[in-house]
C-alpha cells in the first residue's frame, strides 16, 4: 500500500527460548482480507470522542508451521488509555472470542489491532497479553496491526511480531520489541464484485452507489477497454508519425499480447457463434413461456370461483370446472416440460 | 408490534443503505460457506425509512456430519436464522457489538443463495419470524454467490408485503381466501431499492488501492520485465470489473435450464395434490348427496309409517370433508419462476452483446 518505507525482513528465532519450547520464527507473511480492513476503519469511526485510539482483536488462520498468518476478521474490543493505566475488557475479549468461533470455527486468534500507528508501552503490555500462554497466541507470536487513520492522511498499515526483551523480571510485562513484517492485502476472487461496487463509489459526493444491473456494468467495462485501446493505436500511430518516441518494451509486450490472438477457421467461428446465441435465445423464451403460463396458471386457479352466481351457489358445478380447466393445464404443462427437455439436450 | 397495514400506510421503507462493510462481511462468509447456504443477522438503524445496514455477524451453522446427505444440512443451515439458539446468539452478540458504539438494533438478516434459487418456505419463514416477532422494520439481503462471480455485485434487499403477512399469519392459503385477499404471486416479496455506503475513512483507503490508469504522461519502462513488475499494471483495477466482460454461456444456461425443470416439476406435483383433492372432494360430495337423498326417502317412508322422521343433518358428522391443500408452495413457485425469468432476461442482452463482439473481432468484415 505504502511504498515510502521498506524494511529488510529478516527470519531468525525469537529472543530467548522458553524452557521446553521450540524457538520460534517471525511470520514471514502476513496477509490482510479486506474486510478486516474495512471493519477496523469502521470501528475507528465508531469511538468514543475522548479517545485517540481503539483496539481489537484479529482472528484469522494460520499455516503449520506459524509463518504465514491471513487476517480474515476481527472485532473490536473497549478499553480505556489514562496517561498512567491500560484497561481491557477482558471478559468481553473472552466472551466475543467464543462467540466469534462459533459461527467461524476454522478461524484462530492471530492478533490484534490499534488504530494508529504509535507504539507505546501500553501497546507492549496488549502486545504481551495477546501473545501470553492460556488464552493468548502463544506459542505463536502474536501479531500487531496498526492502521493510521488520521483524517486528511494516506491510511498507513504495519504489521509487527514481538520479540520479550527486558531488563528486568519484574518490567519483561511492560516491554517488547516490536519487529517489523510484511503484510500484503488480497482480496479473493468471491469479493471482487463487491469490491467493484464499492469502488464505484469512491469519487462520489456523497460516497454511495446503486447496485448496478449486468448490463450497466458490461457497459462501463467495455467503455473503458475502448479508451485503453484508442490510447494504446494512438501511441502506436505517434511512434510510427515518429512524434513520440519509442520503447523497446512497450513494443515487446504489444507483440506478446498481440500473438495471443487465436486463429480459427471463419466457419467454425459462424458456426459456434450460431449455436450459441440460438442456445441463450431459446433460454430466454422458454423461461419467459413458462412464466407466462405459471402466471396464467395462477389466475385460473382463483379465477375459477368467480365465473358467477351459479358456480359460488352450486359448489359442486365450480370445483367441476376447475378441476376440468386444471387437467387441461396440467396436459399443457406436460407439452412444455418435454419441449424444454429437447431444448436442453 | 405496530399492525402492518396501518404500518405501511403512515411511513414505508424506502429504501435500504448497506454499508461497504457489510457487503465485504457477507460475500466473504457466503463464499466460504459455499454451496451450503450461509446466513447471518444484520444490525444498523432505520433514519427517516431508509434502513442503514451498518455492521452483520455470521450465525453459526450446525456441523452435521455430510453422511446425513446434502439436503438435511442445507435445510438446517437455511433455517439458522430462527433456530432457538440463534436468537440467544443474536441477542448475545448484539449486547457486546453495543458495548463498542456498533448501531445496536436488529435490521434484519442476510442469506446467499445460488442462481436466485432463494424462493422457497425457508426464506418466508424466517423472514416472517423476522418482522413479526422481532421488528416489522427488517429486510432479508439476498446474495447471489453464483451470479456475482460472474461480474456485477448480486445483492438485493426483499420484505414480505403487508398482505401475505396478514395471510401468513392465519396461515390460510386456500382458494376461496386468495381471491377475498387478492393475494398474487407477484406481491409476496417487496424489493427494496439498495444503495451501498462508504465510510469517509474507507474513501481514502480506496484511493490506495488499485485505480484505472493514470491519465498524465508516464515514464517508459526500462524492459519487459520492469513493465510486468510496475505497481500499475500488477492488479486490475476493482472498478470497472473486467470479470464482467468474461463469455462464459453455458454454465449459466445449464444451470437456469435445470433450475426451471425443477420448478415445474415442483409446480406440476402441486397440481397433482389439487387435482387429488378435487377428485376425493367430488367423490365426498357424491357420497353425501347419496346418503340425503336415502335419508329423504327413508324419513318420507317414514312420516308414512306416522314415525318421527329422522334429522337430515347428520352428514356433518358421518362424513367429513377433505381440507384443501395450501396453495402457498405452488404461489412459491410461481414466484420462483418469475425470479429465473428476470434473470435470464438480464442475461441475455449482456450475453448476446459480448457474443456479437466476440464474433465480429474474430471475423472483421463480416459483421460491419
Amino acid at each position: 500500500m505504502d511504498d515510502k518505507d521498506s524494511f529488510l525482513h529478516l527470519a531468525r528465532p525469537l529472543g530467548p527460548a522458553q524452557v521446553g519450547a521450540q524457538p520460534v520464527t517471525a511470520p514471514l507473511s502476513v496477509t490482510i482480507q479486506p474486510q478486516a480492513i474495512f471493519s477496523i476503519l469502521d470501528h475507528s469511526l465508531r469511538r468514543n470522542p475522548d479517545q485517540d485510539r481503539v483496539i481489537g482483536t484479529l482472528l484469522g488462520t494460520r499455516s503449520e508451521d506459524g509463518t504465514e498468518v491471513e487476517i480474515r476478521n476481527c472485532y473490536a474490543v473497549p478499553h480505556t488509555e489514562t496517561a498512567e493505566q491500560v484497561e481491557v475488557d477482558m471478559e468481553f475479549q473472552k466472551t466475543m472470542l467464543s462467540l466469534h468461533l462459533r459461527a467461524n470455527p476454522r478461524e484462530v486468534l492471530v492478533g490484534w489491532y490499534a488504530t494508529s500507528a504509535e507504539l507505546n508501552t501500553f501497546s507492549a503490555l496488549i502486545q504481551n497479553f495477546y501473545g501470553q500462554q492460556g488464552d493468548g497466541t502463544w506459542p505463536h507470536p502474536a501479531v500487531h496491526l496498526t492502521v493510521s487513520t488520521e483524517p486528511g492522511r494516506e491510511i498507513e498499515a504495519r504489521t509487527y511480531i514481538s520479540a520479550p526483551i527486558g531488563v528486568t523480571a519484574e518490567r519483561a510485562d511492560e516491554s517488547c520489541l516490536f519487529i517489523p513484517v510484511p503484510y500484503e492485502i488480497k482480496y479473493g476472487e468471491a469479493d471482487k464484485s463487491g469490491l467493484e461496487l464499492i469502488a464505484a463509489a469512491k469519487d462520489s459526493e456523497d460516497r454511495s452507489v446503486g447496485v448496478m444491473g449486468d448490463v450497466e456494468s458490461l457497459e462501463r467495462a467495455i467503455e473503458q477497454v475502448l479508451e485503453m485501446l484508442a490510447r494504446v493505436s494512438n501511441y502506436v500511430n505517434e511512434v510510427i508519425d515518429e512524434e513520440a518516441s519509442p520503447s523497446n518494451a512497450l513494443g515487446q509486450f504489444l507483440m506478446n499480447a498481440l500473438s495471443l490472438a487465436p486463429k480459427v477457421d471463419p466457419a467454425d467461428i459462424e458456426r459456434d457463434f450460431n449455436n450459441h446465441i440460438q442456445d441463450v435465445l431459446v433460454v430466454s423464451y422458454l423461461a419467459n413461456t413458462i412464466r407466462t403460463q405459471i402466471d396464467l396458471s395462477n389466475r385460473l386457479a382463483t379465477a375459477a370461483l368467480t365465473l358467477g352466481p351459479e358456480s359460488t351457489g352450486g359448489a359442486t358445478g365450480g370445483e367441476g370446472g376447475q378441476k376440468d380447466r386444471q387437467d387441461r393445464r396440467g396436459d399443457r404443462n406436460k407439452g412444455r416440460q418435454q419441449q424444454n427437455r429437447s431444448a436442453e439436450s | 408490534m405496530a399492525d402492518p397495514t396501518t404500518y405501511t400506510a403512515s411511513s414505508p421503507l424506502k429504501g435500504v443503505q448497506v454499508e461497504a462493510l457489510v457487503v465485504m462481511k457477507i460475500t466473504k462468509h457466503s463464499s466460504q460457506t459455499f454451496p451450503t447456504i450461509a446466513t447471518g443477522a444484520l444490525v444498523g438503524m432505520d433514519v427517516n425509512g431508509i434502513l442503514e445496514v451498518t455492521n452483520c455477524f455470521p450465525f453459526p451453522t450446525v456441523d452435521v456430519p455430510s453422511q446425513d446427505g446434502h439436503q438435511d444440512t442445507s435445510n438446517l443451515a437455511a433455517a439458522a436464522p430462527r433456530a432457538k439458539a440463534n436468537v440467544a446468539y443474536q441477542a448475545e452478540m448484539i449486547k457486546h457489538m453495543r458495548d463498542v458504539n456498533v448501531d445496536a438494533n436488529n435490521v434484519g438478516w442476510y442469506m446467499s443463495t445460488n442462481m436466485g434459487n432463494f424462493v422457497n418456505l425457508n426464506t418466508i419463514e424466517n423472514q416472517f419470524f423476522y418482522q413479526r416477532d422481532i421488528n416489522e422494520r427488517t429486510v432479508a439481503l439476498v446474495y447471489d454467490v453464483n451470479r456475482s462471480s460472474q461480474g456485477s455485485l448480486s445483492l438485493h434487499a426483499f420484505r414480505l408485503s403487508p398482505q401475505f403477512m396478514s395471510s401468513y399469519r392465519e396461515n390460510k392459503f386456500t382458494t376461496e381466501s386468495l381471491q377475498k385477499s387478492g393475494l398474487r404471486y407477484q406481491d409476496i416479496l417487496v424489493e427494496l431499492p439498495l444503495t451501498i455506503h462508504n465510510s469517509h475513512l474507507l474513501t481514502s483507503l480506496l484511493h490506495q488501492l488499485p485505480t484505472p490508469p493514470p491519465s498524465e504522461e508516464l515514464k517508459f519502462p526500462a524492459d519487459l520485465a520492469d513493465l510486468k513488475s510496475d505497481r500499475l499494471t500488477k492488479q486490475p483495477p476493482f472498478d470497472p470489473n473486467y470479470d464482467a466482460l468474461d463469455l462464459s454461456i453455458d454454465p449459466f444456461l445449464e444451470k437456469t435450464c435445470d433450475l426451471l425443470l425443477e420448478s415445474i416439476e415442483a409446480h406440476h406435483t402441486e397440481l397433482n395434490n389439487h387435482q387429488y383433492y378435487q377428485r376425493s372432494l367430488g367423490r365426498e360430495q357424491a357420497k353425501i348427496t347419496a346418503w340425503q337423498q336415502k335419508r329423504k326417502a327413508e324419513n318420507a317412508a317414514r312420516v308414512a309409517a306416522k314415525q318421527t322422521p329422522l334429522p337430515e343433518d347428520e352428514w356433518q358428522r358421518l362424513f367429513k370433508l377433505p381440507t384443501e391443500p395450501s396453495r402457498l408452495e405452488s404461489l412459491l413457485n410461481s414466484r420462483q419462476v418469475e425470479q429465473y425469468a428476470r434473470q435470464v432476461d438480464g442475461f441475455t442482452p449482456a450475453v448476446s452483446g459480448k457474443m456479437f463482439a466476440v464474433k465480429s473481432n474474430l471475423l472483421p468484415g463480416e459483421g460491419a
